[in-house]
């Protein structure tokens, strides 16, 4: 096989209220473009988006959005489990959708938290502000504050619609995580068996750290135990 | 969360048990407009599945059921126009009965520990812990649904006695508990306490493996998240009807499980494994070479028992364990096939008990080597995949509201609309109602059966082996005819159902009296209570019981349709969940009701090619369609395959 290779595949939530624009930003970063046609978001579970994040490491992100129909923060433990981070939204010009930031940051750390008990990487996206009217993100400073006080790893104004700052939030989000699971690498206990770290090709993805999911991954996926249900299509049976 | 709901539906679904989730899942998929609602503030109704506390919550609200406030709800009367009438629904659920808690574990009374993770309460029933939290209300805005509320448990609150404790929570001491949180986190504002103490899990871990087998009350208590209990405890056959669905309709990407891994006998006060594959009789050290051979040649025989009418003809008539005599098979032997194995009563007709024999057979090997599987994070998983995929393709949830009529046109006969807590008006064509939010009045009719369950927390497992990561199911036969056997499920903590260094253990049968009766005798035999002084007894050989939880739950599987009094013929009624050990029959249940609903509909087809699916429906650019499209997790692409899990990169290097 190759020289060392790492490949991350890490689950994000897209969550903040209707109409904020999660789907035109998902759409924006994974297929380039942009679309003021508003339809619901029906039918998708998530989107891929594949980064060379270094010449040594491709990060695929699956972009999960909520569905719009469970928009009454009703959301299944499905949708949260296992994600290791997330993009909050609001709507620069729509200064509930802001206040509804902390219930959304909130919620999420109430159902979500790394094998070490810490908060999953949280980036705040300020979006529309093409739109001219962000009252509201003037004051980077106290936005800065708010991120601080709210446990957010950091801000941007965005616009789908302009392409701004959407990758720049990416890259922010990402590094955080990369950086949390280098520290969740080392608090895995040392008497694990751990031939996938010796061996030539990294697989890292985020079920290595679900929530409240420690070390048993690497042994029992070598037991071949660990079976999703796409593994166990084309399975002979029998005696 | 911000905007009100919609007032046109083709379907309308009240109640987010298994069945009605399917149901959810499969009228969204075939294009129907659906509204799915619950009452309570969590999914899964009587199959959900509770942390720790959640599951404290829960007991909590059943036994305080008494004193529930009736709710200032709208009132719906003048909502009715005089060509309709009104069916109203029930206002409280009944089907929990006669709940018991023991604890065994040490009750730390220094330990001040608190955890805030607990499913949300109802409005109705939000208790002191909120209005004492000045940071998370302060969050809050005036909505009637509140977002983010949670609910302590401080441990310090139990009452140290005989074991048996308490579940009240007086507000006094959540404030105190409360208080203690703020100062101490001053820095992190909204981070709430849940994490806070889950910090430093690491480290725990260390001290645990120093104190072993020495688990408290409050670590339990703190480790509340890590525990994932099923109000029904249920298995997947691995070629049973809901894992072809989860796989036939996608929903399978919702969900990971582990193979049972041994199929256990009670037989003369000792646990043993019962050897069911090939590989398993030939290595078994308790069977002998002659019994061996007398076990596959059965075993072979029921895999294709229909070919030889000859082997079993003469017995038809003959019960099951009758006929398990006459092939030679040793006490030992019938006792596996029996209860293990057929896992049917001793009543049980010949015919019965070779296809149960048979189904267990074809199950076997298909995954692994049982046939069975147990979803990871427990059995409340499984509805909230349906309820995701209803979601994906255009459903609207609302938990915690309440429905308070069903509107009926009095000219057709017809069920037109229903009128929620709020006051509003929802129309919709068809109406699926689970059984336990129909009224007395329309129930009246109808004898409820009942099953017992208890739900233990133990220090050990029932058979030790060098693994301390087995998943095991035992069938434990009737002491004596009047009872039925009981069925105990024990899971390891890496099912995600239970903390490190205890097990999980679930007992089921059908009552026939409260469900400590029922099953405290077969508790007693398997495991012993936890005290300290019982250290160094022979006693220990048993695994220690740490909690205890009793409890009855309504069956309303056997009730036909016909016994409801007065239901409009497009009101259709899910039951909760049966006895069984596997979901066959929420499964049939709800493609019954599917094609009685829409006959020329397909019953959860997998999900379009994603390379079919236009984003946003974007009419400007079709030619690019290529580009334009979103990926999916395909059942058998590379991506599927690396969707998450990807055991079979693993397996390969």
């Amino acid at each position: 096989m190759q020289a060392a290779h790492k490949e991350h595949l890490y689950k994000l939530l897209v969550i903040g209220d209707l109409g904020v624009g999660k789907t035109s930003i998902i759409k924006r970063y994974v297929h380039q473009n942009f679309s003021s046609h508003y339809r619901a978001t029906i039918g998708v579970d998530f989107a891929l988006k594949v980064l060379h994040w270094d010449p040594e490491t491709v990060v695929r992100l699956q972009l999960w959005d909520i569905a719009g129909q469970e928009r009454f923060g009703n959301m299944t433990r499905v949708y949260y489990r296992e994600a290791m981070g997330a993009f909050i939204v609001f709507d620069v010009t729509r200064p509930a959708t802001f206040e509804a930031v902390t219930k959304w940051k909130n919620d999420l750390d109430s159902k979500l938290s790394l094998p070490n008990g810490k908060p999953v990487s949280v980036v705040l996206l300020a979006n529309k502000c093409d739109q001219g009217k962000d009252v509201l993100t003037n004051n980077g400073l106290k936005m800065d504050q708010f991120c601080k006080e709210h446990g957010f790893v950091g801000w941007f104004e965005t616009s789908a619609k302009e392409n701004i700052n959407i990758d720049e939030a990416s890259r922010c989000l990402v590094k955080h995580i990369l950086a949390n699971e280098c520290d969740l690498m080392e608090s895995i206990e040392p008497d694990v068996v751990k031939p996938h770290l010796t061996s030539p090709k990294i697989v890292s993805c985020s079920s290595c750290a679900k929530s409240y999911r420690p070390q048993f991954w690497r042994a029992t996926v070598l037991e071949g135990q660990r079976l999703p249900c796409y593994f166990l299509l084309g399975f002979g049976h029998g005696l | 969360m911000a905007d009100s709901l919609p007032t046109e539906f083709d379907v309308i679904i009240i109640g987010t048990g298994l069945p009605e989730s399917i149901l959810a899942a499969a009228c969204s998929r075939s294009g129907q407009r659906v509204l799915h609602l619950d009452s309570r503030s969590y999914y899964g109704g009587n199959w959900a599945s509770f942390n720790f506390s959640g599951l404290l919550s829960w007991l909590k609200e059943y036994q305080q059921k008494s004193d529930v406030a009736e709710e200032s709800t709208a009132s719906w009367q003048g909502l009715i126009h005089e060509t309709e009438e009104a069916i109203t629904l029930r206002k409280t659920d009944e089907t929990i009965q006669h709940t018991e808690v023991f604890c065994y574990a040490n009750q730390d009374m220094d330990d001040k520990i608190e955890e805030t993770d607990a499913l949300q309460k109802n409005p109705s029933s939000l208790t002191s812990s909120t209005l004492t939290k000045p940071l998370d209300s302060a969050c809050l805005s005036e909505e009637t649904h509140s977002y983010v509320t949670s609910y302590e448990m401080p441990a310090k609150d139990i009452p140290k006695n005989d074991g048996e404790i308490s579940l009240e929570v007086s507000g006094v001491e959540g404030t105190l508990a409360e208080e203690k949180y703020c100062g101490d986190e001053t820095c992190r504002h909204t981070v709430s306490g849940g994490d806070t103490d889950e910090n430093k899990p690491i480290e725990e871990d260390n001290t645990d493996q120093l104190k072993r087998n020495r688990i408290t009350y409050s670590q339990i208590v703190k480790e509340s998240r890590r525990f994932n209990i099923d109000l029904v405890s249920k298995l997947l056959y691995s070629q049973g009807l809901l894992i072809d669905l989860l796989i036939k309709s996608n929903v399978s990407r919702y969900a990971e499980f582990k193979n049972v891994t041994r199929i256990l006998a009670f037989r003369e006060g000792k646990v043993e494994q019962v050897p069911c594959s090939r590989a398993d009789v030939f290595n078994s050290k308790e069977l002998t070479m002659v019994e061996k051979r007398i076990l596959m040649k059965f075993l072979t025989f029921c895999l294709d028992y229909e070919q030889h009418p000859d082997q079993y003809q003469a017995f038809m008539q003959c019960s099951f364990s009758e006929y398990l005599k006459t092939k030679k098979l040793t006490p030992n032997l019938q006792h596996f096939v029996l209860h293990s194995i057929a896992m049917t009563e001793s009543s049980c007709t010949t015919i019965d008990g070779l296809k149960a024999t048979k189904n267990f057979l074809q199950c076997l090997g298909r995954f692994g080597n049982t046939p069975f599987l147990f979803p990871l994070y427990g059995q409340g998983e499984i509805p909230q995949c349906f309820c995701r995929m209803c979601a994906v393709f255009g459903g609207i949830y609302c938990l915690r509201h309440k429905v308070q009529c069903l509107v009926v046109d009095k000219e057709s006969g017809r069920c037109k609309a229903i009128i929620d807590h709020l006051g509003q008006r929802i129309n919709a064509k068809y109406f699926i109602v689970e059984d336990s939010y129909l009224s007395e009045k329309t129930c009246s009719n109808i004898q409820y059966k009942q099953i017992s369950r208890a739900v233990l927390i133990t220090d050990q497992s029932i058979l030790k082996t060098d693994s301390d990561q087995q998943i095991s199911i035992l069938i434990v036969p009737p002491a004596d005819s009047g009872t039925c056997a009981v069925r105990v499920t024990e899971l390891c903590s890496s099912t995600m159902t239970c903390m490190k260094d205890t097990y999980l253990v679930h007992l089921t049968c059908s009552s026939s009296k409260t469900a400590r009766e029922d099953l405290e005798s077969v508790v007693k035999k398997l495991f012993t209570p936890y005290t300290e002084a019982a250290i160094n007894e022979e006693e220990l050989t048993k695994p220690r019981l740490l909690w205890a939880l009793y409890f009855n739950m309504r069956d309303s599987s056997g009730v036909s349709r016909s016994s409801y009094n007065g239901l409009p013929s497009n009101v259709y009624v899910c039951s909760g969940p049966d006895c069984g050990l596997g979901n066959e029959h929420a499964v049939k249940q709800a493609e019954t009701l599917f094609r009685e609903i829409f006959p020329s509909e397909e019953f959860c087809p997998p999900p379009p090619n994603p390379e079919d699916i236009i984003f946003d429906g974007d009419d400007k650019q079709p030619e690019v369609s290529g580009t334009n499209n979103i990926i999916m997790a395909k059942l058998d692409s590379s991506e599927g395959s690396k969707n998450l899990e990807s055991p079979g990169k693993h397996l390969e290097n």
